[in-house]
C-alpha cells in the first residue's frame, strides 16, 4: 500500500501569494494514500529539508510528492534529500505550482484550483512509480580530435597534458589548418607562422599524441566512453618513419609545373611529390598520384625514387585503416573559404588581380609565393592602390550566406595597414556596410589603420568591378555622404566568408551530431554548453561550430579538452536512469524506434537460444547514447518503448487524476 | 551624380585641408553626432559629417560650392560633443576660406558670403565690430534695406546699437593680424 508524503511549498510569498497553499495541502490530505500533507515556507531550505527526512522516516513513506517550484531547480535537491534516508530518488515527484501557476496566473481563486490538479497528478503518477538506478558507463580513457588546426592542436595538447592519450587525425598531408597560412594576426601582429609552428611541432613530439595526418576519419560507431573508430590512412606513398625531410624526391620531380599549390591558393605551382610548406608538421612529402608520373604512364618515371637516399619511397603503398577505440571526441574540422566566383559583377576568377583575403595572406607571407613583397598575380608588379571589399559572401542571403563571417572586418584591417607598410605611399580604400571589431584591442586596432596608415573607409557596397587601361575601375557607393563613386585600383582583395569544412555535415551525420543549416555543428547550449555537441561524448571546437577568430578558437579547444579531462577523472560516466527501455517480448522489429531516434541511441539486437539459433531480433537501447527524450515512445506502434519514470500507467493516471 | 576619385587630386586636397586644420580627417568616426545637433543643419545641403567625408575623398568641387560652409555659425556645439575632439567648426571654416580664395561665388548662400566680408572689413578698419556701421554696409550691398527695420528700436532701447563707434588702442596690431594672415 503506498504511503506518500505531500509537501507544499510557499516559496516566500512568491507561491503563497498566489495560491492558496493550505488549501492545496488541506486537498492533498483528503487522497487515499496520502499519509502526511504539509505546508512550509521554504522547502528547499535547511530545516524544510530536514522536516521532509524526519517524516519519510516517522512515516516509512513510499513516495514523496513537492508542490513547489520547476524541476530544474530543486529536484537534485530533493531527491538527494530522500535517498539520504534510504528512498530511491525516483520516487520523488515535482508538482511544479510556481512557473506554472503562481508566477503565471493572477485568480487566486482558480491558480489555487490548478495547483490542487497538479498536485493531485503527481499523487497518481508517484504511487506508480518503479526504482530506477542509474546507469553507470565505463570510459576508454583516451581521446580522439578531428581536425589539426589551431582549435584542434590546443584541444590534443591539453588533453595530452593533462595525461590522457591523444589521436590527432587531420586530412592534409601536415597539420596546421588555416591558420600556418596566415601572415600576420591582428590585432598585434605577430608572425603567425612563427606562433604557430612551436604547437605544431609539440603536438608531433608530445608522447600523449598520436599524429594522423593525410588520413581521414571513415567511420565511428559506440557511444560516451567507448566509441569505435576507423580511421582511413591514405597512402602517402612515402615510408614516414625513413624519410628525413630533405627535399631530394621534389627538387627531383620533373612535375614542376601546372599543379597548383592548394597551400599558397593557386598562386604558386608545386611538385607531385611535396610537401605543402617548408615547417610542415611531420616533415614527410605526399605524393599526388592523380599528377604523378608514375602513375599515369605506367611505372616509367621514378626520379624521386632514384634521388632519395634512405629509399623511402614506396610506389605500392596502400590506404592502411586503423582501428581505435576512444571515449571521447573532439570535432574541430574548422572552414572553407566561400566561393566567390558566383559575384560575376566582382570578375573573381575572370580579372587576376581580383583576389580573395586568404590568397593576399599568402602574397603577404614571407614563405609565399612573393616572398613576402607584395606583387599582384597579373603582371607581377607592385600595386599602388588597392581597394578591399568586405562582406564578400557574407551577409548576402540573396547569393551568399546571412550571418557575419565575424574575421573579415579585422583581417581586412591588418591587410590594409601590412600594405601600408610594405608599400610606402600606396593608398588603400575598403568598402564595408559595418566595421565590427569587438575583441580586447580590436576597434584600436581598426581606428589605427584609418588613422595612422591612411587607409580610408567607405561604408557601401561594391557593385561592380571591371578592367579599363590596366586598372580595375570599383565601382561603388559612399552612403554617408550619399555619393557615388569610382575608384581606379591595382588590385583588389576581397574579404571571402566562411562557411563549414567541405564534408563536415558527413561526419556530423557519421557522429551522430546535430548541424545548422549552414552546416556549422550546434552546441549543445549555445550559451551555457558552448564546448558540447548534443551527443554525449563528443565536444565542438573551432570554426567547425561557427565564425570565429583565433583567441577564440583556442578558447574553444582548450575548453573542449578541459570537459574531455573533467569528464575522463572518473573511471565511469554516470548517466541519470529515466531513459527508454525495450519490452523485447512485444517487439516487433520495426525500426521505427530507429528512425526517429536523433541520438542513434537504438541499434537491433539479436536474441539466440542456448544452441546459438536465431530466435528474434528486436530493438535495443543504447543507455550511453539515449536521453530519455521520448520520441522512441510515441513511434513504437506495439507500445513496446517505455521511457523509465514516464511509463504509460502513469501518464494515464495524471490524466485521469485531473478528470475526476 | 558619379565621382571618380583621382588619387593625386584627393591627397592634395585633403592635405591642404588638414594642414590648414592642423587635425585629421580620418579621426571622424562618421558617427553623425556633430549633424545631430547642428542648430542650422536643417538648412544644409550636406551635414556636417558628409562634408568631413567629402573631403577626405577628395570631393572639392561639392564641398567649396555647399551651403553648408556657409551656414554653418561656428557655434561649436559640434566641436563640444565630438567624441573624437574632431575641429568640425574648424572644418567649416578652412573650406570657406579656400572657397574665398578661389574666388568661388556661393550661388545660394551670397548673402552669408557678403556677411562675412563686411565683418571682416569692419574688424580690419576699427580693431572691433560698430554695429552701425556694420548693418548699413551690410544693408547697401545686400540692398535689403528695411529688411529686420524693426529690430532696430528694441536693439537701441537694450543699448546693442551705438550712434557712436569705437576704435582700439593700437590699430596696428590689427592690420598685422590681417597681413600675416594675407
Amino acid at each position: 500500500m503506498a504511503r506518500i508524503g505531500v509537501f507544499v511549498c510557499w516559496c516566500g510569498s512568491n507561491i503563497a501569494g498566489t495560491v492558496d497553499v493550505e488549501k492545496v495541502r488541506e486537498e492533498a490530505a483528503k487522497i487515499p494514500g496520502v499519509v502526511s500533507a504539509l505546508d512550509y515556507k521554504y522547502m528547499c531550505s535547511d530545516p524544510g529539508q530536514n522536516s521532509l527526512r524526519n517524516i519519510i522516516k516517522e512515516k516509512n513513506l513510499t513516495g514523496i510528492v513537492l508542490a513547489a517550484c520547476s524541476p530544474h531547480m530543486h529536484e537534485n535537491t530533493f531527491r538527494k534529500a530522500a535517498a539520504k534516508e534510504g528512498l530511491n530518488p525516483y520516487f520523488v515527484e515535482i508538482a511544479n505550482i510556481r512557473e506554472q501557476v503562481s508566477w503565471v496566473h493572477e485568480d487566486k481563486e482558480r491558480a489555487t484550483a490548478k495547483a490542487v490538479d497538479l498536485m493531485k497528478m503527481m499523487v497518481e503518477k508517484v504511487k506508480r512509480d518503479k526504482p530506477i538506478e542509474d546507469v553507470r558507463v565505463p570510459l576508454n580513457k583516451k581521446a580522439l580530435v578531428i581536425g589539426g588546426g589551431i582549435a584542434g592542436i590546443q584541444a590534443a595538447l591539453d588533453i595530452a597534458n593533462g595525461g590522457v592519450e591523444v589521436i590527432l587525425v587531420e586530412k592534409e598531408p601536415s597539420i596546421g589548418g588555416k591558420m600556418i597560412q596566415l601572415d600576420e594576426t591582428f590585432p598585434t601582429l605577430d608572425c603567425s607562422s612563427c606562433i604557430m609552428t612551436p604547437k605544431m611541432v609539440e603536438a608531433n613530439q608530445h608522447p600523449n599524441i598520436k599524429l594522423y595526418t593525410y588520413s581521414e576519419v571513415e567511420d565511428i560507431s559506440g557511444y560516451i566512453g567507448n566509441f569505435k573508430v576507423k580511421i582511413k590512412k591514405k597512402a602517402r606513398s612515402v615510408v614516414e618513419k625513413d624519410c628525413t625531410g630533405c627535399g631530394e624526391c621534389w627538387n627531383a620531380c620533373p612535375m614542376h609545373k601546372n599543379i597548383k599549390s592548394e597551400f599558397n591558393v593557386n598562386l604558386s605551382e608545386r611538385t607531385a611529390i611535396y610537401v605543402p610548406f617548408p615547417q610542415a608538421v611531420p616533415l614527410v612529402p605526399v605524393l599526388d598520384r592523380s599528377v604523378c608520373l608514375h602513375f599515369k604512364k605506367g611505372g616509367k618515371c621514378q626520379k624521386c625514387y632514384d634521388a632519395c637516399g634512405p629509399k623511402c619511397i614506396n610506389f605500392d603503398l596502400q590506404d592502411e585503416i586503423i582501428e581505435e577505440t576512444v571515449g571521447a571526441i573532439v570535432a574541430s574540422t574548422g572552414y572553407d573559404l566561400m566561393d566567390t566566383s558566383m559575384y560575376g559583377e566582382y570578375g573573381y576568377g575572370k580579372y587576376k588581380d581580383v583576389i580573395s583575403g586568404l590568397q593576399f595572406e599568402r602574397i603577404l607571407s614571407a614563405s609565399g609565393p612573393t616572398e613576402g613583397v607584395i606583387k599582384r598575380p597579373s603582371d607581377g608588379k607592385t600595386p599602388q592602390t588597392i581597394v578591399f571589399v568586405q562582406c564578400v559572401g557574407s551577409r548576402d542571403p540573396e547569393k551568399g550566406v546571412p550571418y557575419c563571417s565575424k574575421v573579415c572586418c579585422m583581417y581586412t584591417a591588418k591587410h590594409a595597414k601590412l600594405f601600408a607598410h610594405k608599400v610606402h605611399g600606396s593608398q588603400s580604400y575598403v568598402f564595408y556596410i559595418d566595421i565590427r571589431s569587438t575583441s580586447k584591442g580590436y576597434e584600436e586596432f581598426v581606428r589605427s589603420t584609418m588613422e595612422q596608415d591612411g587607409a580610408i573607409y567607405l561604408r557601401g557596397r561594391v557593385s561592380k568591378i571591371y578592367e579599363d587601361e590596366g586598372k580595375l575601375i570599383v565601382k561603388g557607393a559612399d552612403t554617408l555622404s550619399g555619393n557615388q563613386v569610382e575608384i581606379a585600383a591595382d588590385m583588389v582583395v576581397l574579404a571571402t566568408g566562411v562557411i563549414p569544412k567541405k564534408g563536415s555535415d558527413k561526419l556530423a551525420q557519421m557522429l551522430g551530431i546535430s548541424y545548422d543549416k549552414y552546416g556549422f555543428f550546434t552546441e549543445s547550449h549555445p550559451k551555457l554548453r558552448p564546448a558540447e555537441s548534443s551527443t554525449a561524448g563528443i565536444f565542438l571546437a573551432g570554426m567547425a561550430q561557427g565564425p570565429r577568430d583565433i583567441p577564440e578558437s583556442v578558447v574553444s579547444g582548450s575548453a573542449a579538452a578541459s570537459k574531455i579531462l573533467g569528464l575522463f577523472s572518473k573511471n565511469e560516466y554516470e548517466v541519470e536512469g529515466t531513459i527508454a527501455g525495450v519490452n523485447e517480448a512485444t517487439c516487433v522489429a520495426c525500426f521505427y524506434c530507429q528512425r526517429v531516434c536523433a541520438y542513434n541511441a537504438i541499434s537491433r539486437k539479436e536474441i539466440k537460444d542456448r544452441s546459438g539459433k536465431l530466435v528474434k531480433v528486436v530493438a535495443n537501447v543504447n543507455p550511453g547514447l539515449c536521453t530519455g527524450c521520448g520520441a522512441c515512445v510515441n513511434a513504437c506502434f506495439s507500445k513496446s518503448i517505455d521511457v523509465k519514470g514516464f511509463m504509460d500507467d502513469q501518464i494515464y493516471a495524471e490524466i485521469k487524476a485531473l478528470a475526476i | 551624380m558619379k565621382t571618380v576619385i583621382n588619387e593625386q587630386n584627393r591627397r592634395n586636397f585633403a592635405a591642404q585641408v588638414e594642414a590648414m586644420l592642423h587635425d585629421k580627417l580620418a579621426k571622424c568616426y562618421q558617427c553623425g553626432k556633430c549633424s545631430a545637433g547642428c542648430p542650422v543643419n536643417f538648412e544644409m545641403d550636406y551635414t556636417p559629417n558628409q562634408i568631413i567625408k567629402m573631403t577626405e575623398l577628395g570631393m572639392e568641387d561639392k564641398v567649396l560650392n555647399s551651403k553648408t560652409i556657409w551656414l554653418c555659425v561656428s557655434c561649436n556645439t559640434c566641436s563640444t560633443r565630438c567624441p573624437k575632439g574632431f575641429e568640425v567648426t574648424g572644418i567649416m571654416d578652412v573650406l570657406r576660406e579656400i572657397a574665398e580664395k578661389k574666388g568661388i561665388v556661393s550661388k545660394v548662400e551670397k548673402e552669408v558670403q557678403m556677411f562675412h566680408e563686411v565683418f571682416l572689413d569692419n574688424v580690419k578698419s576699427n580693431g572691433r565690430i560698430f554695429e552701425l556701421e556694420l548693418v548699413g554696409k551690410y544693408k547697401l550691398k545686400t540692398r535689403h534695406l528695411f529688411r529686420d527695420m524693426f529690430l532696430a528700436p528694441k536693439m537701441l532701447e537694450k543699448g546693442k546699437l551705438k550712434m557712436h563707434g569705437e576704435k582700439i588702442a593700437d590699430l596696428n596690431q590689427i592690420a598685422k593680424i590681417f597681413k600675416d594672415f594675407e
